[in-house]
């Protein structure tokens, strides 16, 4: 440990970067011709290996901050009903907050659905549709029932935003597979989830991993990445400019001989080119189809969905979408003074445009390379605040994935008959995050990033992947 | 630490219980106990368990009579003295948290606690014990960082012709033992650049680089340390070197977001004092010492200096959790603590925040020692001014303030009785009127303040267990690394502890401190340091290249009074930095990564040199020197330096020019920037309204001096590259400016706007 050579090896990231991130690999990029191949290695976002075979290429996160109850949506727990206003002992915890009163019936009517029988709340009569393609995980759980620290802890693994997000991560570990798109947008309608850029931000992770944000309510097509329209010249003009400053630039790399900087900017000005064309055509949904268009619905949220699948459609590694109405950072908070108002039109704004997009994935052969993540930060108490509403629970609550490589049609953990706490094959948002990374191929645990003088992972130093739950 | 390794440190020793039970209570326990503690309990707390909680073993009796994060979870014999009781009652912990044990299994722990815990007395079992146990003489003796440093012999070289200085002497030997040949010296173009664009950050003029080249080839030797000593005078190269120094206190204007979003008005004040001690070339020895004890040394003549820990962030919870609480506070220390440790030393003592460091010797306890000095100072905005002139400031107010409320009150008890002022009243009055005329002229001026430390306790801290703050263990006493301090290890016992950390961090003894800046001074002239872990000296960084070069840096530094100066004045006389950066196949094969120096690396520029550069070549630049920074850099052509930065680089304008070139996120510590190439880079350089307006810029300067196309060509050349157009840039550049369309933009506009994009512009060679 004392004595080492004073020239290091070359670990694994810099061997790659200099001769090729197609070396013995799965990934793409060992497909690409010699040139571009070599292309590809000067970007940040090019494609490279997973640790293994992964079962899903791209992720969309449907992400539900405010928390979402489990109890009023996925989770249905009749015995509540039975119970109502009394307190059993295990929904009896002074550690959960404003839950002074009874058990709470849902308001809401669950119906059982496809053929595994799921049983789903009337509020998402789109997405019930839906429940064989679906894993839900019940027995989720977090360490603070806080929004601001929970939801970071779900999209980064940690309580205080000083980490790169999970979307920064997976696009630093896989590259990307469109050169002339960004590697991870984050969307959502008007308001920004709670803590903003950090929920898609790369941290101390380089500049290439940033989540691109983009808000559906207000956005334009050539406003997406800053200066990425040319307002002053014709393509044609702008095509010979730019050749100019290619030939220029050559003439340099040839006196400089060797300098692999050099190329990289070469390479990476083409790309910027092309880019100015292809960003601002995946988000024109003017050229979806009528049947398309209206499978999708017309909410803000269901636009998202559909530029959603145009992303990973194009390669793009990662999308998150959180949903908000009303300009609420927090949107499903609006359960706390009562959950039929709040819940009900949240879910009138997302359910449509979920199911379609399940349905879209899979008529377009992507639903088993992509992984469909809904969820929350925390659930809501089966027992009441005041009369109508629920407050937090992050004892326990409910995420569901679909399509890359999930069970299909199954339920894996369980919360206690009440539905309060997990109790069943509990797992952890760090597990969920273990898992979610080994379902694109890469080991939680060797996902690490060198910074302050230490290595650090998306799941810090937890994590399990929950091998039961991936078909 | 990431569990890279093993998550704890186990030493695993043979113990024997010393119970001699009866046998009907071991088979209570068979029956009973061990079952329940397996089935319900092994999970989370047994050498099973992949994620042991909170430190607690149920698998073994002396893990529960020793206990763990919260201490022992039984007493033998009594159970209701035993935590492990009121858990499973959940009268507290509420254990296990998925489902209460039955009242039949809480009664049968009980009683086996009564009955004194009885264990098999042949079971062998694992104990674990803090680890901590360091050799501390074979790290000191070893490890070469903590090894102390004398001035090294000068190697012996084969071709004593080539060196310049001693520095030489150092690289040549590594060149002649690895069979390396240096590269030729740079032209003196290159180096006229290179020189300028390293001490001030702007290049050049025509006439400057013609004056460097005149006097080289009357006399290269002096015509290199004149021009050296000359930019060292310069007042902007504080700017470029201070700088350097604000990516190590990761200086921000606030403005932190979510948890942490206060603005820090007054924090250029800091930035203008390192930018001056940088041009006064203010000893590093108290450079240092100012910064961690400012206020305590110099009063309010050095306070700013603290802004180096003032201006990081100040954590808060967003909803009052205590949990939550409790972190945000701890994280507001490990900021202190990481930017001290890593800043000053090259230390990654942050690693100790949750247990010992599993591979350099810096115990938990050693964390806390220091981590309480910042427990105990907190941050407020100070006068930068003497007492007594805040005191005549505040007296001044106090009385214009009495008198506008005794003008106030008469005139309001007039209207209140409803009546006329009496001429007497009124006559008072208007004297009074009088007093505020003048007590407001002759009101002595604001004075200014600085975001800074100040002593607000003198308590030690108690180590958090496993970094949680709400689970806290022994008291330690606040004193120095046990690593780097001298045997007795002296408490630190006046107010906070900082004036006796500043000065065992500047100690001429400290081996680190000096080492650590000796390297960055080197990584940034060579854009690559000795120790390519510029923050980490640890035994996971790098080892040094040239041990001994940067001990006889560490020596030359002390031997000069601690000047920066000196060292710059000596690395860039030295021929090694005159060297060219042109490639050479054969060194290549031998040392790709230019580890032996055996020529220049070529850098791209910092994003601050780049746009200062552009400015500079289209000759709009405005070196005005200091003051408040500017929000959006559009809207200002005074230094790049001046632009307002966010901690998140998300708030303002100017962060979002500076970040897409690889400034560094000021939320921590950075001794070298990242660099990236990426797309987006290029989209700024093609379609941003500041490159348009560059170019238009470049495009009049170019017309106004020759309205020849061949003329206007070589001024650009040497106005941006400082040497002529080739041939083929000559016909390649008539071409386009003879074919191009004109559209919104005028053929020379386009031009130019191509030169300013161009990769030669943007690297210091």
């Amino acid at each position: 440990m004392m004595h080492r050579n004073p020239l290091p090896p070359l670990n694994r990231r810099e061997m790659l970067n200099r001769i090729g991130a197609g070396f013995g690999t799965l990934g793409l990029a060992g497909l690409l011709a010699p040139e571009a191949e070599a292309a590809q290695a000067a970007s940040p976002l090019a494609p490279k290996a997973p640790h293994f075979a992964p079962k899903a290429k791209h992720v969309i996160q449907l992400f539900m901050p405010g928390g979402p109850s489990h109890v009023d949506t996925f989770d249905h727990k009749p015995q509540i009903a039975k119970y109502q206003g009394q307190r059993p002992e295990i929904v009896n915890r002074k550690t959960l907050r404003n839950t002074k009163n009874g058990l709470f019936p849902s308001p809401f009517g669950f119906k059982q659905y496809g053929k595994c029988g799921k049983w789903v709340s009337d509020i998402f009569p789109h997405t019930a549709q839906h429940v064989d393609d679906i894993c839900f995980i019940h027995s989720m759980h977090t360490d603070i029932p806080e929004h601001a620290g929970a939801m970071l802890m779900m999209n980064l693994g940690h309580l205080q935003p000083s980490r790169p997000s999970m979307g920064a991560w997976l696009t630093y570990g896989l590259g990307t597979e469109n050169q002339d798109l960004p590697g991870f947008i984050a969307m959502s309608p008007r308001a920004q989830p709670r803590g903003k850029l950090a929920n898609w931000g790369n941290s101390f992770l380089p500049g290439a991993y940033a989540g691109t944000y983009v808000n559906i309510a207000s956005m334009s097509k050539e406003r997406i990445i800053h200066d990425l329209k040319n307002k002053w010249l014709p393509r044609a003009t702008h095509r010979q400019q730019t050749d100019l400053l290619t030939r220029l630039n050559q003439i340099d790399l040839e006196r400089q001989k060797s300098d692999q900087q050099l190329e990289a900017s070469i390479q990476a000005m083409e790309m910027a080119f092309r880019m100015q064309f292809a960003v601002p055509d995946v988000f024109d949904t003017s050229q979806e189809s009528k049947t398309t268009l209206e499978m999708y619905g017309d909410s803000e949220y269901a636009k998202g969905c559909l530029l959603a699948r145009r992303l990973v459609e194009r390669g793009v590694r990662t999308v998150q979408l959180s949903h908000s109405i009303d300009g609420y950072d927090i949107a499903w908070d609006t359960g706390h003074g009562d959950i039929v108002g709040g819940h009900k039109r949240l879910a009138d704004a997302c359910d449509q445009g979920i199911a379609a997009l399940i349905k879209d994935l899979k008529q377009r052969g992507l639903f088993d390379s992509t992984l469909v993540i809904w969820g929350g930060e925390f659930g809501r108490a089966p027992t009441s605040e005041g009369q109508k509403g629920r407050d937090h629970d992050h004892y326990g609550f409910t995420v569901w994935m679909a399509g890359g490589g999930v069970k299909p049609g199954f339920s894996y953990g369980a919360t206690d008959e009440f539905g309060c706490m997990a109790v069943e094959n509990r797992v952890h948002v760090h597990d969920l995050h273990a898992t979610i990374l080994h379902l694109m191929g890469l080991d939680h645990e060797k996902l690490t990033y060198r910074y302050s003088g230490r290595d650090f992972r998306l799941t810090d130093v937890h994590g399990k992947v929950v091998h039961d739950i991936i078909a | 630490m990431s569990r890279v390794t093993l998550p704890i440190t186990i030493v695993v020793f043979l113990m024997v219980s010393h119970l001699r039970a009866e046998d009907s209570s071991l088979d209570f326990f068979e029956e009973k106990i061990r079952p329940l503690l397996a089935e319900r309990c092994y999970g989370c707390h047994s050498a099973d368990a992949k994620e042991l909680e909170a430190g607690l073993y149920l698998d073994r009796r002396e893990g529960l009579v020793q206990g763990g994060d919260s201490g022992a979870a039984i007493v033998p014999g009594s159970p209701d003295k035993s935590l492990l009781m009121r858990a499973v009652r959940y009268e507290e912990n509420e254990m296990p948290p998925d489902r209460k044990l039955s009242d039949e299994e809480i009664n049968a722990l009980a009683k086996w606690v009564e009955m004194g815990a009885p264990w098999p007395a042949d079971e062998v079992s694992q104990a674990v014990v803090a680890s901590g146990g360091y050799d501390w003489e074979k790290f000191r003796n070893e490890h070469w960082s903590f090894r102390p440093f004398s001035k090294p012999d000068l190697p012996t070289v084969q071709a004593p012709d080539w060196a310049r200085n001693e520095i030489d002497l150092f690289i040549q030997a590594g060149h002649e033992a690895n069979g390396l040949r240096a590269a030729q010296s740079a032209s003196p173009i290159t180096l006229v650049r290179r020189i300028y664009l390293d001490l001030i950050g702007i290049p050049p003029t025509p006439e400057q680089v013609d004056e460097f080249e005149q006097a080289m080839r009357a006399d290269p030797t002096s015509a290199v340390s004149s021009l050296v000593d000359e930019l060292l005078k310069s007042p902007h190269y504080g700017e470029r070197w201070g700088r350097h120094w604000l990516d190590v206190a990761r200086y921000s204007d606030g403005h932190g977001g979510f948890l942490d979003n206060r603005p820090h008005p007054h924090a250029w004040r800091y930035r203008d004092w390192v930018v001056a001690a940088f041009n006064e070339d203010l000893p590093y020895d108290e450079f240092v010492r100012l910064q961690i004890a400012g206020d305590i040394l110099k009063g309010h003549e050095a306070v700013v200096a603290t802004g180096f820990f003032a201006l990081g962030p100040t954590y808060q919870s967003d909803g009052g959790d205590p949990d939550s609480v409790a972190q945000a506070k701890s994280e507001t220390l490990d900021d202190r603590m990481d930017t001290m440790s890593r800043g000053f030393l090259g230390l990654t003592v942050s690693c100790a925040r949750c247990h010992d460091h599993k591979f350099d010797p810096i115990p938990q306890a050693d964390y806390y020692s220091l981590a309480a000095i910042f427990n105990n100072s907190n941050v407020r905005e100070a006068p930068l001014a003497p007492e007594e002139e805040v005191r005549t400031f505040h007296q001044h107010q106090e009385k214009i303030k009495n008198t506008e409320n005794r003008i106030k009150e008469k005139r309001e008890a007039a209207k209140k009785e409803e009546r006329e002022l009496s001429p007497e009243e009124s006559a008072e009055l208007e004297s009074w009127e009088q007093d505020l005329k003048q007590l407001r002229e002759t009101a002595p001026a604001p004075f200014p303040t600085a975001h800074a430390l100040h002593d607000s306790g003198n308590q030690n801290m108690r180590i958090a267990l496993r970094g949680n703050p709400r689970k806290p263990g022994d008291e330690v006493p606040r004193r120095f690394l046990e690593i780097l301090a001298e045997d007795t290890r002296p408490e630190f016992r006046d107010g906070s502890g900082r004036l006796e950390l500043s000065q065992a961090i500047s100690s001429p003894e400290n081996p680190l401190t000096t080492r650590v800046i000796v390297n960055r001074i080197w990584m940034h002239h060579f854009g690559k340091a000795i120790v390519r872990s510029p923050s980490n000296f640890g035994v996971l960084g790098e080892l040094p290249t040239h041990p001994e070069l940067l001990d006889y840096l560490a020596v030359t530094l002390i031997e000069s009074g601690w000047s920066i100066k000196a060292i710059h004045r000596h690395i860039m006389n030295s021929a090694t930095y005159q060297m060219s950066s042109d490639h050479d196949e054969q060194n290549f094969g031998i040392d790709g990564d230019n580890h032996f120096v055996w020529r220049m690396n070529p850098r791209r520029m910092d994003v601050e040199v780049w746009r200062d550069s552009l400015l500079s070549v289209t000759g709009e630049i405005d070196l005005s020197i200091g003051g408040a920074p500017f929000d959006n850099l559009a809207n200002t052509n005074r230094r790049t330096l001046y632009a307002k930065v966010s901690r998140n680089g998300d708030v303002f304008a100017s962060d979002t020019f500076l970040r897409l070139f690889d400034f560094p996120l000021m939320r921590a510590t950075v001794a070298k920037r990242p660099f990236s190439v990426v797309p987006q880079q290029f989209l700024f350089m093609m379609n941003s309204q500041f490159m348009i307006d560059r170019a238009q810029s470049l495009a009049k300067r170019l017309e106004q001096a020759s309205t020849d196309r061949e003329e206007q060509i070589q001024l650009a050349y040497q106005l941006l590259f400082s040497r002529e157009a080739s041939t083929e840039e000559m016909e390649l550049g008539r071409a386009f400016l003879g074919e191009q369309e004109s559209s919104e933009l005028q053929p020379l506009v386009q031009y130019a706007q191509v030169l300013l994009s161009s990769n030669e512009f943007m690297f210091i060679r």
